[in-house]
């Protein structure tokens, strides 16, 4: 090649893209195909109950046969790298979230008119916010509120950690991918193997669920709890566990005997212990390395905490009184720090007080590692640490002061991530307050500032429902395409704990 | 005995000294300057060339050594020695000089194969907790555990008169304790009960560790217990001496220059508070009000470095300050700038290779002004003259029981109490008498 020439290629070229897109594409597609086999659960109980099953297998050979196409177009020796990393787990829940809303749309369902309050659900189901669009849940067929859970059982864990333990040939061998999906600060992995780690996390997962779904069955049977049946047993189990929320019920658990509801707050709080340390408590028997967690014992202390002050308040107010009163506010404390969003009691209509507590617990979280969302516990211990650290550094300059979790040092990168996390959540939950706000003064909707807060608040925790109209017996439907597609984007930067999405709208990331 | 000695630094230099009298000594070295002083002054025999080399040791013997002492600075090398010496002679007794704590950890797991290990770091740790434990001493060994203390104190003008400027006899020394020896221009006194303390002795006290405060209260009143320590330089000696602090409950700061090296302490020691800084910047000193500290520790690798930054804090107000000296003869000069305690990490080093290599009867042996006088820790045989007799019987000969351990419990004994066989019996003595105590026990 003549110096000219290779300048004219040098010249004509864009400049390169950092990032492997087919790579991207080609494992998206992978993992849509895999997903679309979820579709078949529902299916079968169309089925088994004489709905049609048509939406579901629509969904399914769509979304199957897509993912298969793009896969084989895009196939080639791809390497996941880091870079490529962070596209992949971003897209996959944002296709997800569509494979999620296709039956919702096939199925004729008038309250779907609007496709993206189809997606809407959808996002609602795979990042386990549990916020629903629907006013009437009770009008939609079985099979379909089957679905509505299984989404939130199968994003529990995360889609690529569901991958990585249940397909063998996935091509998805990197710790970074199952990283920045279970990103908190202090995963451990059980194995040296991810795979192997995930598998058992799954294990757990479905063990917990089985055990839960037995429970609730048995009370239904064995007349505890007159209104439960194995139907609501299942679907109940598969948003507790993935601290979900979604109920086939208008008034959510609402109607539920005590001992149920009491159920409900164990399980919650189980969703909200890190799945790891969980293994080693209950499968290796080693329960004091989970009683010795730092953060373990902030979580039920911040829990017991919180189910004090709200019942105090409750109380005080006059709202409730005796068990009630203690059983409203542990289980209502339980359901919004671990961002699952179940109530036992319509929340919305509390004194403002009790609001304002209830908005502060959406900003907990669980532990890291877990299947909650919000800020979550560990972040907080740390954040806490660096303040201390902050101040005492302010009278002595010279201190050296290592910032410990659990006995051990915390490196300096891993801190500074979790302020930025933190900052940026803020940021956005802010953004996003004020846009709700905003957007609902321009369509003229009842929303107080307060309730603009909260939405924006349990959108990004991945709470599901808040307050006003979007409260725990009211719906997101009455919102405006703008403010539907916010709280959109909203449940998708919390799940994926915003940082990793931030770094795709940087243009280091796409650059070399 | 034959004993091998690896390494004719200072610790080897120092242990030739005391056991060249004795026993069968080769030393081995890589440099014959080194060796030359030796053969000089002792009759021991030198061997030029690397202790850790199979072939040097099979040349020179070590197949029928009883002892081999490795103690060059280089940890490794001692390792390798100690190991071929094993190999050729599995009954020979192995002793290891370290720098490293971590080795110790190993040895004590059963995981390196040596008799007995002496980590300089922790000597030298053991030695200024001794001198913290004890504000007003110059100078503290523990034996039994900590029960019985041996401190040294420079008595001077202030010191209480109950025991001072009186006869020792009438002097009201603390319950469970003793005067063993009163040095003064170079000599020693065994007190009798006749002598009389004067200010500017320096005296060896032998007692309970109540009793070594006590009589810390009388010769420095108004010394206090100590809480709050600053150590210089954050290396391996001045991690170890925070550490074995800290495992005391003490207070300790810690500054330490470099960087990297601040980390890493703060991180291993949580409950250290670790600046960095040079610590001879006086604003900073200011700043961490480094003057109201109880203590100040110097354990710097630069004897220059801690000297300075001693005298600085000793201008910032610091009252009692430690200083690790690395090359004998600053020593002097630390002393002369009024720096209260000097720790030669070398001697201290020595000193617990010497009381390994003594008598195996012997438990522990420490050394004073130099290696003038000893502290010996001999349990009594069963056909020892002294045994059944009443200890104001026995004759003075140059050495003094300060105490004795029976059933693992220290006691001070009085004039009517009896030794009994099996005791042990905490001795200070002329290290010439060393072994005529021993063969009289």
């Amino acid at each position: 090649m003549s110096p000219q020439a290779g300048r004219a290629r040098l010249v004509g070229r864009p400049r390169s893209l950092a990032v492997d897109l087919r790579g991207v594409a080609n494992l998206v597609a992978a993992l849509t195909k895999y997903l679309s086999l979820a579709t078949l659960v529902p299916a079968g109980v169309a089925l088994g109950s004489g709905e049609s099953p048509v939406p579901f297998l629509a969904a399914g050979v769509l979304t199957g046969g897509l993912g298969w196409a793009v896969e084989r177009l895009t196939r080639g020796d791809h390497a996941v790298r880091p870079r490529e990393g962070f596209l992949i787990v971003a897209l996959v829940w944002v296709v997800a979230a569509g494979v999620a809303a296709l039956p919702y749309l096939f199925s004729g369902e008038p309250q779907f008119d609007r496709p993206l309050d189809a997606y809407f659900e959808g996002m609602a189901g795979f990042t386990t916010t549990g916020g629903s669009i629907l006013t009437d849940v009770e009008a939609l067929p079985h099979s379909l509120l089957i679905w509505r859970a299984l989404t939130q059982w199968l994003g529990g864990l995360g889609i690529i950690v569901l991958a990585l333990a249940v397909f063998p040939r996935l091509r998805v061998g990197g710790r970074q991918l199952f990283e920045s999906e279970l990103p908190g600060p202090e995963i451990e992995s059980l194995t040296t193997r991810i795979r192997d780690t995930a598998r058992r996390l799954w294990i757990l997962y479905v063990a917990l669920t089985a055990v839960l779904v037995a429970i609730l069955w048995l009370y239904g049977l064995s007349g505890l709890d007159a209104r439960m049946n194995g139907f609501e047993a299942v679907s109940h189990a598969l948003t507790t566990i993935p601290t979900g929320g979604f109920s086939p019920n208008a008034r959510s658990v609402e109607d539920y005997a005590a001992v149920t509801q009491w159920t409900f707050v164990v399980f919650m709080f189980l969703g909200g212990v890190n799945f790891a340390l969980m293994y080693a408590a209950f499968v290796r028997l080693a329960p004091r390395r989970l009683l010795r967690d730092e953060e373990f014992r902030l979580y039920a202390g911040l829990l017991a905490l919180g189910a004090v002050i709200l019942g105090l308040e409750l109380a005080g107010a006059g709202v409730a009184s005796g068990e009630a009163a203690v059983r409203h506010a542990v289980f209502q404390t339980v359901s919004i720090m671990t961002t699952t969003g179940y109530s036992s009691t319509d929340f919305a209509v509390w004194p403002t007080l009790a609001i304002m507590t209830v908005i502060g617990l959406m900003f907990v979280g669980g532990s890291a590692g877990s299947t909650s969302g919000s800020v979550k516990v560990v972040r907080h211990v740390l954040l806490g640490r660096i303040l201390r650290r902050e101040i005492d550094q302010t009278v002595h300059p010279e201190l050296v002061s290592p910032v410990r979790l659990n006995r051990r040092v915390v490196d300096e990168r891993t801190l500074r991530a979790v302020s930025s996390f933190i900052l940026l959540y803020i940021g956005i939950f802010v953004a996003g307050a004020a846009l709700i706000a905003l957007d609902a003064a321009r369509v003229g909707l009842d929303l107080r500032v307060l309730d603009a807060v909260g939405v924006s608040a349990a959108m990004i925790g991945n709470v599901g429902p808040s307050f006003g109209i979007a409260g725990p017996l009211g719906s997101y439907e009455p919102f405006s395409d703008v403010s539907t597609a916010v709280m959109i984007l909203l449940m998708w930067l919390g799940r994926l704990e915003v940082i990793p999405i931030v770094v795709l709208l940087t243009r280091r990331y796409w650059r070399s | 005995m034959k004993i091998f000695v690896i390494g004719a630094g200072q610790v080897g230099t120092t242990i030739v000294q005391a056991l060249h009298d004795d026993h069968d000594v080769t030393v081995i070295d890589l440099d014959p300057a080194r060796l030359e002083p030796l053969a000089h002054r002792y009759d021991v025999s030198t061997i030029e060339g690397n202790g850790a080399s199979r072939s040097v040791l099979a040349e020179a013997g070590v197949a029928s050594a009883d002892l081999l002492i490795a103690c060059t600075s280089r940890d490794e090398a001692n390792i390798v020695s100690a190991m071929i010496s094993k190999a050729v002679a599995p009954m020979t007794t192995t002793i290891v000089r370290t720098t490293n704590p971590e080795y110790l950890e190993v040895w004590r797991e059963g995981q390196l194969d040596v008799d007995f290990i002496v980590s300089s770091e922790l000597e030298t740790a053991h030695a200024v907790s001794s001198s913290i434990g004890v504000p007003a001493a110059r100078q503290t060994d523990v034996f039994a555990d900590g029960q019985v203390q041996l401190v040294e104190f420079d008595v001077e003008e202030g010191s209480s008169p109950s025991v001072v400027g009186v006869p020792v006899r009438s002097a009201a020394i603390p319950k469970d304790s003793k005067v063993a020896g009163i040095i003064r221009a170079d000599s020693i006194i065994l007190p009798g009960g006749d002598e009389t303390i004067h200010a500017g002795d320096r005296i060896v006290v032998i007692g309970s560790p109540a009793a070594a405060q006590a009589w810390s209260e009388l010769i420095a009143p108004g010394s206090g217990k100590v809480t709050d320590v600053v150590v210089f330089g954050a290396g391996r000696a001045g991690t170890a001496i925070a550490k074995m602090l800290l495992e005391q409950g003490i207070g300790v700061r810690m500054i330490e220059a470099s960087r990297d090296r601040a980390r890493i302490v703060a991180e291993g020691l949580p409950r250290a508070r670790v600046f960095h800084s040079t610590g001879i910047e006086p604003d900073f000193l200011e700043r961490e009000r480094i003057g109201e500290a109880q203590v100040a520790i110097f354990a710097m690798r630069d004897d220059m470095k801690n000297h300075y930054a001693a005298t600085l804090a000793r201008v910032h107000g610091v009252s009692f300050t430690i200083a690790i000296v690395h090359d004998p003869p600053a020593i002097e000069v630390f002393e002369h700038a009024g720096i209260d305690v000097t720790i030669n990490p070398r001697a201290v080093t020595a000193e617990e290779i010497v009381r390994f290599a003594h008598d195996p009867r012997t438990q522990q042996v420490s050394m004073l002004e130099g290696d003038r006088f000893e502290v010996l820790d001999i349990t009594t045989r069963p056909g020892s003259e002294y045994v059944g007799k009443a200890f104001r019987e026995m004759p003075i000969r140059g050495a003094l029981i300060g105490a004795i351990v029976r059933d693992g419990t220290a006691i001070f004994p009085r004039g009517d109490d009896v030794l009994r066989a099996g005791d042990r019996a905490i001795i200070f003595t002329e290290s010439k008498r060393v072994p005529e105590v021993e063969r009289a026990l």
